[in-house]
């Protein structure tokens, strides 16, 4: 599909559009919590796929998961109020071991990742939820929740160990 | 920060979930740029930490965000035809039959016209929608500028003392009353201390951590508060002391809010420098 938007087919774009946005703006809208800005940022970032899919390698990695970490980043640095940089494709690789390319594997992998979180421990939840969704530094975490900086490490260490253990 | 030649895969995560504070993450990136084994297992950290995208209630995009985004992109592929033409148009002149004489002026003209009108209402479009992206932008920019002098400067001040041939490593330990904490001191008499402080318990609101610099001859001298309030960046610091002080040990203590001119209270890391 990338090489076909490589080669300017509108109707591949459209497909992966399709097949991607709903995750990406819903992602964006939770960091930001704007529906505006996170359709914005949806747009662009599909945009520039579209210009620069043929510097996109799938040997470094996936393009859907590039897709969500730049969506995140990008998402991050409005919030914090951030220069944003617009990620090349071959600057960041981003390895997913799990199947998303298919609306079943998503919607399988929706499940799955609720049943986690759903199952950490509330200070597990909320130090993840605090770096990835908030884009809180470990020190920011250990002020905010008044924790020292050891036990908020260990509770994102364990809350990752229990996401990864999941899905392998 | 690594354990031998690579970085810890528990850092590896935290830089991946964008935990870090940035100085800790550029020491990381230094790394990274030159070690593919450490930028692999970076790369499966991001997929996973990208895997949270998930727990975000799901949602779908307006429908015209879809429309305005193909529209944009036709408006690029015709401005990419439409820079390309010419370059055409000249290498046909070149060969002593143009395109242009072959066919009647008419025809010629609406070939060029109607793609130029319809690629024009496009491009206004996009640039409608630019401008008003800019306008937000500028305000945002401005404050980030701010921040980013600031940061610069502590960066800057870090890779001065980092980088210095005759910088030293003083490494401190936790005492009783933290038993948990340790440090790194890197400190060079021209360029300044940075101390690296990790696992300090967290401190009541009216006290504040102050590092101390004992030299071989006199009083401490203070190098400044760590936390809120000093020139803390993450949990690591920098601080300037007197040129060309002679070090014999560092130390730090737990002080009033606002640190004072001399130690009283009681040290949590201490090293022999």
């Amino acid at each position: 599909m990338l090489a076909r938007i490589g080669q300017r087919d509108e109707e591949a774009l459209s497909a992966l559009y399709d097949r991607y946005s709903g995750l990406v703006f819903s992602e964006a809208k939770r960091i930001l919590r704007d529906t505006g800005a996170a359709e914005e940022i949806l747009q662009d970032l599909f945009y520039q796929v579209w210009r620069t899919a043929e510097r996109f390698d799938p040997a470094k990695g996936s393009l859907a998961g590039w897709l969500l970490v730049a969506a995140r980043n990008r998402a991050i640095s409005r919030l914090r109020r951030k220069s944003a940089k617009n990620e090349e494709f071959d600057e960041k690789g981003v390895t997913l071991k799990i199947d998303v390319e298919s609306y079943a594997a998503q919607s399988l992998l929706l499940d799955k990742v609720r049943a986690v979180m759903g199952n950490l421990p509330e200070n597990q939840r909320e130090a993840l939820e605090c770096a990835y969704f908030e884009g809180m530094s470990h020190t920011e975490i250990a002020e905010k929740t008044g924790q020292p900086l050891g036990t908020v490490k260990t509770r994102i260490r364990s809350a990752m160990e229990a996401l990864k253990k999941v899905l392998s | 920060m690594s354990n031998g030649e690579h970085i810890r895969v528990e850092e590896l995560e935290l830089l991946a979930l964008g935990a870090l504070p940035e100085v800790e993450a550029a020491a990381l990136h230094a790394h990274l740029s030159g070690c593919e084994q450490c930028a692999a297992t970076l790369a499966e950290a991001r997929g996973n930490a990208a895997l949270l995208a998930f727990a975000a209630k799901q949602d779908k995009p307006a429908g015209t965000i879809k429309a305005e985004l193909m529209a944009r992109i036709r408006a690029n592929r015709e401005a990419e035809a439409r820079s390309a033409w010419p370059a055409k148009s000249r290498e046909v002149e070149g060969e002593g039959h143009t395109r242009a004489q072959a066919d009647s002026g008419g025809g010629w003209w609406n070939w060029v016209l109607v793609p130029a009108a319809v690629v024009l209402a496009l491009v206004s479009l996009a640039l409608s929608w630019q401008n008003r992206r800019i306008a937000a932008e500028l305000e945002r920019e401005r404050k980030a500028a701010e921040a980013m002098v600031h940061d610069r400067e502590q960066i800057e001040k870090l890779v001065g003392v980092l980088a210095a041939p005759d910088t030293v490593t003083v490494k401190l330990a936790g005492t009783a009353d933290a038993a948990n904490s340790s440090g790194i001191v890197k400190f060079n008499a021209k360029a300044g201390i940075v101390l690296y402080a990790a696992d300090l318990p967290a401190l009541p609101k009216d006290k504040s951590y102050q590092m101390w610099l004992v030299p071989v001859n006199g009083a401490p001298i203070s190098a400044g508060l760590i936390g809120p309030g000093g020139h803390a960046w993450g949990s690591m610091w920098t601080a300037e002391v007197p040129a060309n002080t002679r070090a014999k040990a560092f130390a730090v203590t737990v002080e009033p809010l606002g640190g004072t001119p001399q130690p009283t209270g009681p040290k949590v890391l201490l090293g022999a420098a």
